[in-house]
């Protein structure tokens, strides 16, 4: 049974086609990468995926219960994790607390029994932060444990976010350009920590990425999004060298397209545009 | 029945004139400044203690005092700009919304301090007397002034937005930078909304005083209580459409008035509660406002 | 599938290979104070204890305070709840309540027409007040949860409005222009023990509102706060979790309405009008937002200045300020707080964001042991601004 399939979903914001019939597949314990030009839906798909839309047509199924309908934090319930474009982290606040914050539903006790204050909140508070600090370990992040987010630099956060989406038990990992803002050699060791964390959580993921060399090493299945339609799928390999895709991405010029990382600093404005919260 | 209908109606545009000139007011900096001017009837209500002052206690001449008030609260719309909106206008609008309602408070407070030996004042109407009496209804020159300025106030408003300098607050508006960059200045399309929102409050003061007696605070929760139902007119408008608030005003002032028939008499507070049911409403159904274009897209 | 999965660090301890680069964190010496360091604290919370707890009992205490005096006391101590209950939803949420009096005269007035009309005993009444303002808190919550900052805010003038014309205008309620008159439970008649009485309630509230920051809601609060997108990623329902600030806020309101009632002789519906809801305001954010020592000294800062009386006190009197504002600019000192109030608020705002909470910080870490810092509470909490719009 595949863990998450996207069927035939369109999406259109007023006159704007964002999506259309887009049909995506993941199988358990796979790293999809989705790739495509910037404003060709790829964040928009995620926000369909995770609630934050709800697509004019189609339908979201995660291990075959259709999910279409739910609101974001029931999704989050589900075991569907995701990082945000822009670094999304509470930034007012810790790494730590962060984490903390993100094991919201690990929590075991209800907001009530917190407030009163019984005893057995303060142990649990306890084990909530041993948990953090783990997490944080293991991402060889517990350095910065309490610091200020705001206070971190841009790479540094995109780590500590998927601290955070890790400390929410996820089964489903959506990340959304991990590797914005890293140079190649960070990002190849980007990769190595995906892999690594599918082997240790059993996680699934799925990543959107600029960085084509590091999506197709370490993804199973890419797809390639162009104008809010799924212009290729297939093997990494495949994909990369679909003429259209070359076109799409590079130009008109096919040659060696892992030579250049395309640059991926900059987030695709009309897609940020709808980043507010609906 | 029908007669009460109409007495709510006629007692309703004149009420509603006054919160359409407040609510034009907020409309305006709103667009401006994005502030939800808690202030706008403070304004209002120091104009309008100003003029009496000139005109009660300095014996000045009526129109002159009238001006004297105008300006008084437009140097209040300046300084308040200067000294609140100008360093938080990167808070955020709540912090801004507190921060006027700062500036309201303080007025109200040197109001009552000031008025401290005799609460209650009364200021002459323009012209004495009524026009008509309808149903039982005074038509008074004072009503009938208000409408028409009103009416003066937003064709010269209308006109102001088509003139160059009217264009440049729009553009400031819309695209700040931008505006910067072909030489509008934003500090000072910024200032000029001011002066020219506090206008309009000083003129919903001095032409709404002179119906009844008046207190400190009176534009604001006092006897001509019009910020409530000021900013729910600008709401109405979606906050950005100078017709919306127009007509906003007139319609709240309608509703309110509607509190007034007998069927409703054993109601508490009926003005009020109809306010507030009719304030939910509009908002639950139509969030974007009555007399607003509705926006497309996400 | 479910939430509760082996903790991955079980899993992932045998060997650790991820390759993100690890950072250095900084050092931290502890810093212990010495014991002549610990002496001054000592003497620093004493002092406290015994202006909070001695001198309205007029015990150790060179004052005489007696009636009207401990009538200022207990104000602060309800409008402490009442700054503790609106930094909820200002500044926890980041929404706007300008109908907060109307929380406080519903729980004023239930507990009121509980105890007078239906001869229920205090410590009835005050809980079931308590249930009946978290109750209307919820309902005007659930109305308006899907409006946010100004929009919400207008929602809650209107409401303050409505209430105090409509709700209170209903004479079997409230009884009218008559009001009503409460007297004060067994046991705590003396206006000195009812003072204890409330300073009781204060520090509950106080646990709750520390109990609150540090746990589940607290944190779900300051992630929708900041960004509700990330914290509905989090698994946290925005919705219900706006609503739990409404109803804690509610709850603490009403309770402190209820504390008020008895606290005066006589309640009437004019008690709770807007400028009230005004003064609430500025009490919170000139104590500073988010700070919870900060509400607490605003709070009873506004709450003595009501009618001068701080101003007419021993400590004032001597340096002659009372003087200074009556002869020298002509302000009575019952006009003080009115004109005083709001200029403190403006300058809260455009230049001490943090509010008073921010200028005792170096204070307060001291007295908790750490080092004196005059710079400390600058960097960090200054951001009050980052509310919802």
């Amino acid at each position: 049974m595949s863990v998450l399939e996207v069927d035939n979903v369109s999406i259109h914001f007023g006159g704007v086609k964002a999506l259309q019939h887009i049909d995506l597949k993941v199988g358990e314990w796979e790293i999809v990468g989705i790739i495509g030009p910037n404003g060709a839906g790829k964040t928009t798909l995620f926000n369909c995926i995770t609630g934050f839309y709800s697509p004019t047509s189609g339908s979201v199924r995660y291990r075959g219960m259709d999910i279409t309908g739910k609101p974001v934090h029931e999704r989050t319930k589900l075991g569907i994790g995701r990082t945000f474009q822009n670094v999304g982290l509470v930034k007012n606040t810790t790494v730590l607390e962060n984490l903390v914050t993100a094991q919201h539903l690990e929590t075991d006790y209800d907001a009530f029994a917190g407030i009163l204050g019984g005893p057995a909140t303060f142990a649990e508070e306890r084990r909530l932060a041993d948990r953090a600090h783990q997490i944080l370990e293991l991402m060889n992040l517990d350095g910065v444990a309490q610091a200020r987010v705001a206070d971190l630099p841009y790479g540094m956060l995109k780590k500590v976010e998927i601290a955070a989406v890790l400390a929410t038990d996820p089964d489903l990992l959506l990340l959304d350009e991990p590797g914005s803002g890293m140079g190649p050699e960070e990002a190849h060791q980007l990769g190595d920590t995906l892999l690594e964390l599918r082997k240790q959580f059993g996680v699934t993921i799925v990543m959107i990425d600029h960085h084509v060399p590091l999506v197709t090493r370490v993804s199973d299945y890419v797809y390639c999004l162009n104008f809010g339609e799924v212009l290729t799928e297939g093997k990494p390999d495949e994909v990369r060298r679909h003429p259209e895709v070359v076109r799409a991405y590079l130009g008109e010029d096919p040659e060696e397209p892992e030579a250049s990382t395309v640059a991926a600093a900059d987030a695709p404005a009309t897609e940020q545009a709808r980043e507010e919260y609906v | 029945m029908s007669q009460e209908l109409v007495v709510a109606l006629v007692n309703g545009l004149f009420r509603g004139s006054v919160y359409a000139l407040v609510a034009l007011g907020i409309v305006l900096v709103y667009r401006a400044t994005g502030v939800f001017n808690f202030a706008q009837t403070e304004f209002g209500t120091t104009g309008l203690f100003a003029a009496f002052v000139a005109v009660e206690m300095w014996h000045w001449d009526y129109a002159l005092g009238l001006l004297f008030g105008i300006s008084v609260a437009i140097v209040m719309g300046l300084v308040t700009e200067r000294v609140v909106i100008r360093p938080l206008r990167h808070s955020s609008k709540v912090t801004l919304l507190v921060g006027t309602a700062g500036v309201a408070t303080t007025a109200i407070g040197i109001q009552f301090w000031l008025t401290n030996e005799q609460p209650i004042r009364e200021m002459p109407p323009i012209v004495e007397g009524s026009i008509a009496t309808v149903l039982g209804v005074a038509i008074t020159y004072q009503k009938v002034i208000t409408v028409l300025v009103l009416i003066v106030v937003a064709l010269a408003l209308a006109a102001f937005f088509r003139s160059p300098s009217g264009l440049a607050i729009q553009a400031a508006q819309q695209e700040a930078t931008a505006a910067e960059l072909v030489g509008i200045s934003v500090r000072r399309v910024s200032l000029m909304t001011w002066g020219i929102a506090a206008a309009l409050g000083g003129l919903a003061g001095i032409l709404s005083g002179p119906n009844d007696t008046f207190t400190a605070a009176f534009l604001t929760f006092g006897g001509g209580a019009a910020l409530l139902p000021g900013l729910m007119a600008a709401v109405l408008a979606g906050m950005r459409s100078m017709p919306g608030a127009l007509a906003g005003g007139l319609l709240v002032g309608i509703v309110e008035q509607l509190g007034a028939l007998s069927a409703l008499a054993d109601l508490p507070g009926p003005k009020a509660t109809i306010l507030f049911v009719f304030l939910l409403v509009v908002l639950l159904l139509r969030p974007e406002g009555l007399f607003a274009r509705k926006v497309v897209g996400a | 599938m479910s939430a509760v999965q082996a903790s991955p660090g079980k899993e992932a301890s045998a060997e650790s290979t991820l390759v993100l680069p690890s950072v250095v964190g900084k050092p931290k010496s502890r810093f212990r104070p010495t014991t002549a360091g610990w002496f001054a604290r000592g003497l620093a919370w004493a002092a406290l204890a015994w202006f909070v707890f001695a001198v309205p009992g007029n015990f150790l205490s060179p004052f005489d305070l007696h009636g009207e005096d401990i009538g200022h006391l207990i104000t602060a101590a309800v409008f402490v709840i009442i700054g503790l209950s609106l930094n909820i939803l200002i500044g926890y949420t980041g929404t706007i309540s300008l109908g907060h009096q109307a929380f406080v005269g519903i729980g004023a007035f239930m507990a009121a027409y509980m105890e007078v009309d239906l001869g229920i005993d205090f410590w009835f009444a005050v809980p079931i007040a308590a249930i009946v303002g978290g109750v209307q808190a919820a309902v005007l919550g659930a109305i308006s949860l899907r409006l946010t900052g100004l929009y919400f805010a207008l929602v809650t003038f209107a409401y303050g409005v409505f209430t105090e014309e409509s709700i209170f205008g209903i004479i079997g309620f409230t009884g009218g222009d008559a009001g009503k008159a409460v007297t004060r439970p067994m046991g705590f008649q003396s206006p000195t023990a009812y003072y204890y009485l409330c300073l009781g309630f204060v520090v509950v509230v106080l646990w709750l509102d520390w109990r609150l920051t540090r746990t589940k809601g607290g944190r779900a609060l300051q992630a929708l706060r900041e960004n509700p997108r990330v914290a509905s990623s989090y698994g946290i329902n925005v919705k219900a979790y706006t609503l739990l600030a409404f109803v804690t806020s509610g709850v603490f309101a009403a309770v402190a309405g209820a504390l008020f009632a008895h606290g005066k002789d006589l309640i009437v519906p004019q008690n709770f009008g807007f400028e009230l809801a005004l003064s609430f305001i500025l009490m919170t954010v000139v104590g500073g937002l988010r700070n919870r020592a900060g509400v607490v000294i605003g709070s009873v800062f506004f709450a003595l200045m009501e009618g001068g009386w701080l101003f007419k006190t021993w400590l004032f009197d001597t340096v002659g300020v009372d003087w200074l504002l009556e002869d020298g600019i002509g302000l009575p000192l019952s006009f003080v707080p009115l004109v005083l109030g709001p200029i403190l608020l403006i300058l809260t705002l455009t230049t001490h964001p943090g509010g008073i909470g921010q200028q005792i910080a170096p204070i307060k870490e001291w007295m908790l042991g750490r080092k004196f810092d005059i710079h400390t509470g600058k960097v960090r909490d200054v951001e009050v601004t980052d509310v919802r719009a």
